[in-house]
């Protein structure tokens, strides 16, 4: 290949290469591709385009999307393979390849179940379709909450594409703009969209700076936003953007059982390259800590350092400059834990501008520990002791609680426990899931509501 | 008794006068007690260089300091020449934007307005825009110079001039203050106004600033009512980025002419888009030299960059009514060469600086 990859905007008139654009570059700052960022004016009009644009019927929607992740994961795409794609998001995001050949799969996957995994989120006491016949007789309609949905994505992890083909299929029109650490998964997937039969006018790339991304989520009607605290609590209690912030996943290990669970303990943190939300921020253990400390620092030392597109590599690859400041925070929170791995610190310099960050396992002596709270994008995990008596306060705020317990009235609190999102007993890791299962919640509770419905 | 005035200050509206003559003229004019303005035969005690005898050429205008900051407090008097007593050959004062501190007030002449108005005509002429067409001005009014330019330019074409109030400075305040949404609503609230006006009026000339014509380019009954009367947009003010203008130009406004218009208040003027550039081309801007000038510089150095590298303007404005050399200004841009016997350089595709003596830029709508 000649020259860096053109990820142009995928506008409403079709690609647009702007004159405005960003070059996006590997972790050892080698020139990749170039993005083209789109002005306002571009957004708001193609964002008024989509509003204006005309509804697809439900069955070449669903086959459209379908046939759009087999695309995407099989299929020479603007001059790019699907490996030539996979090794520049490895290569730019700093993910192991195999992190990013599992998404490749996924995405595939999402896209072929994403009416059916959409429609488990109807009640069951609505109808799809005002012509069904028990409308005859009155019953409950699941309809849209708008036409227009936008995507603030980040750059963590390609798998944040999965999601909003969703909203696709339930016949939104959708805007995405992409992070600047990963364009490529969104502007192959939606030229893949675009390819499989969705109009120009259905679903957009608009690549944008910081101060015009508002307008994206103010022209449309629902939005979802991914970032950190900070953007969590922007839109807090706003009913029309739902924000995704970190995970802060957790496990709990009760009675004197860990070491059978050691595997799925490990899983937990390490799997993905520890960079997703389902990734294992803290472990809860029910007696003395510091055996189960040891043994996940022996176990996650044993992880070698690695370029990102060997097929061996595990562990994720920044900048070194990123890297060092990753290490640096980290280190100043844990001061006052006992380190049982990456206390000298995590970076392990690759010598050409980019560094493998390594694993790193702190020992709290409090399951109240201001650090369990603390999300880093690598297998990074504090251990906490745990009791009964704590019951389930430390456990709370988290996305994914695996819980090696058989105590029903725990799991009973658990289940019931409002801040906790997924609640998996027994050897599961945090990063189980299944098509049909919700990940946070069905997104179809955001995008969908039902209305009463009864005709002649 | 008159002044007998060097006629290369008074060369005929039509044309203009050999460059070096001008700043030489115009140095023995502001720098000897019986012509000069009180703020520079005052500040020539503290320059460590004669202007009279060490001005001669444009690269010699560089020696000023940048003297910008002293607008914020002179007296107006101190800044109209001896050599121009009658208040009658005052045409008004007007001051900058605010959009970094304090405003600067700058004086303007009889004589310097109906110079800009001539350039300004020939300008309009070479566009081929017919006379007599109306004129909806959507600038800032009270002390900004944005709007008596086509106060006195349809005085001079014939047509009618239809305006509206703006206040730039309240939007900086909202932007500032972090209350954007209050800046949308006033920028609603002037569209809502420009509405009433092309519904009922016939305009053949829009002015209008870069962020108030793509929140125009919003409404699909604005844009219809644009291109159905519009014969030209000049936009003015703020910057245009090179793809939005590509946007207006063949997508929004196909059939109406935009120029974009890179003015000053503190040089009296600006500098026209180029003539006959393509929709592809960078937005190239030709200031009214000699008497108004451009240099690119690294700011770092004080040295020019090469042409099509990216600097910091400089302007300057040397006439008979004012003279306001070497002014640093906010904008970055593309140093270009000139046209033809053009003083200094040309600029394109020009960009605010993220900050200025420390503090952030807001452009606002103006």
């Amino acid at each position: 290949m000649t020259g860096p990859i053109q990820l142009d905007a995928l506008g409403h008139n079709g690609a647009y290469r702007s004159r405005d654009r960003l070059t996006v570059s590997d972790v050892t700052g080698t020139p990749v591709a170039e993005l083209s960022l789109v002005p306002r004016l571009f957004v708001d009009r193609a964002m008024a385009a989509l509003r204006r644009a005309d509804g697809v019927p439900a069955d070449r929607r669903v086959a459209a999307v379908t046939q759009a992740g087999r695309t995407f994961a099989d299929a020479m795409i603007d001059g790019l393979s699907v490996s030539d794609y996979q090794y520049a998001v490895s290569r730019v995001c700093g993910l192991p390849i195999s992190v990013v050949r599992g998404t490749t799969e996924a995405i595939r996957d999402a896209a072929a179940h994403a009416y059916g995994n959409a429609r488990s989120a109807r009640p069951v006491g609505a109808v799809d379709h005002w012509a069904d016949p028990s409308t005859r007789t009155g019953t409950a309609l699941w309809t849209r909450r708008g036409d227009v949905f936008a995507v603030h994505a980040s750059g963590n992890h390609p798998g944040v594409h999965a999601l909003w083909l969703e909203a696709l299929a339930l016949g939104y029109r959708v805007a995405v703009r992409p992070s600047r650490r990963d364009p490529f998964t969104p502007h192959r997937l939606i030229t893949a969209l675009r390819a499989a039969g969705f109009g120009d006018d259905q679903v957009v790339l608009l690549p944008t700076a910081h101060s015009v991304a508002g307008d994206i989520i103010g022209g449309a009607d629902l939005a979802i936003v991914y970032g950190d605290d900070a953007v969590v609590n922007k839109y807090a209690g706003n009913s029309t953007v739902r924000a995704q912030g970190p995970g802060r996943s957790k496990i709990l290990l009760t009675g004197q059982t860990w070491r059978s669970h050691l595997d799925t303990v490990i899983s937990s943190i390490a799997s993905r390259a520890g960079t997703a939300c389902v990734n294992t921020t803290a472990v809860f253990v029910e007696g003395d800590p510091t055996p189960v400390a040891q043994a996940i620092a022996e176990e996650l030392s044993a992880i070698p350092s690695l370029r990102p597109e060997d097929d061996e590599a595990m562990l994720p690859v920044k900048p070194l400059a990123t890297a060092r400041a990753m290490e640096e925070f980290l280190l100043g929170r844990a001061e006052g834990t006992k380190a049982w791995l990456g206390g000298d610190g995590v970076v392990d310099d690759l010598g050409d501008g980019s560094a493998v960050i390594r694993p790193a396992v702190f020992q709290v002596d409090d399951a109240a520990a201001p650090q369990v709270g603390v999300e880093m994008g690598f297998p990074c995990v504090w251990v906490a002791p745990w009791s009964r008596a704590e019951g389930i306060r430390p456990l709370r705020n988290t996305l994914v609680l695996t819980a090696m317990t058989d105590d029903e009235r725990l799991i009973d609190e658990l289940v019931n426990e409002p801040t906790i999102g997924n609640v998996y007993v027994g050897d599961h890791p945090t990063w189980w899931f299944r098509p049909g299962v919700p990940h946070d919640g069905y997104l179809g509770e955001f995008l969908m509501r039902t209305k009463a419905i009864i005709r002649d | 008794m008159p002044k007998r005035i060097d006629p290369v200050l008074d060369c005929p509206l039509d044309e203009v006068p050999d460059a070096e003559a001008l700043i030489q003229a115009a140095m023995r004019w502001h720098f000897s007690a019986e012509t000069g303005t009180p703020y520079w035969l005052e500040r020539a005690k503290s320059l460590d260089f004669d202007p009279i005898g060490d001005v001669r050429t444009f690269a010699d205008l560089a020696l000023f300091p940048n003297i910008v900051n002293e607008l914020r407090t002179v007296p107006a008097e101190e800044l109209i020449p001896n050599g121009l007593p009658e208040r009658s050959e005052l045409f008004g004062v007007f001051e900058s934007g605010g959009t970094t501190g304090a405003p600067k007030r700058v004086v303007c002449m009889v004589d310097w307005m109906r110079r800009w108005l001539a350039f300004d005509n020939r300008n309009m002429d070479a566009w081929g825009l017919p006379r007599g067409l109306n004129w909806m001005t959507m600038v800032p009014s009270g002390p900004h110079m944005a709007s008596a330019r086509p106060r006195e330019q349809v005085r001079s074409r014939g047509g009618i001039l239809f305006t509206i109030d703006m206040d730039p400075r309240w939007v900086k305040k909202c932007i500032v203050e972090g209350r954007p949404e209050d800046a949308e609503r006033y920028l609603d609230h002037l569209l809502k106004q420009a509405e009433f006006l092309l519904k009922t009026q016939n305009i053949g000339i829009l002015t209008i600033s870069p962020p108030l014509l793509e929140r125009l380019a919003r409404s699909d009954l604005l844009v219809d009512l644009v291109n159905e009367k519009v014969r030209m947009i000049v936009w003015q003010g703020a910057h245009m980025g090179a793809d939005t203008r590509h946007i207006l130009r063949t997508e929004v406004f196909p059939e109406v002419k935009l120029r974009g218009f890179y003015g000053s208040t503190m040089v009296l003027g600006g500098a026209f888009e180029r003539m006959d550039l393509t929709d592809d081309d960078r937005c190239v801007f030709d200031p009214f030299s000699p008497y108004i000038s451009y240099s690119v510089i690294d700011p770092e150095t004080g040295a020019a960059v090469e042409y099509g590298e990216r600097g910091q303007v400089v302007m300057h404005h040397v006439s008979k009514g004012q003279l306001l050399p070497n002014n640093l200004e906010r904008d970055t841009a593309i140093r270009v060469k000139p046209l033809p016997g053009q003083l200094g350089d040309s600029v394109a595709d020009v960009q605010p600086v993220a900050s200025f003596h420390g503090k952030p830029v807001i452009e606002g709508v103006y």
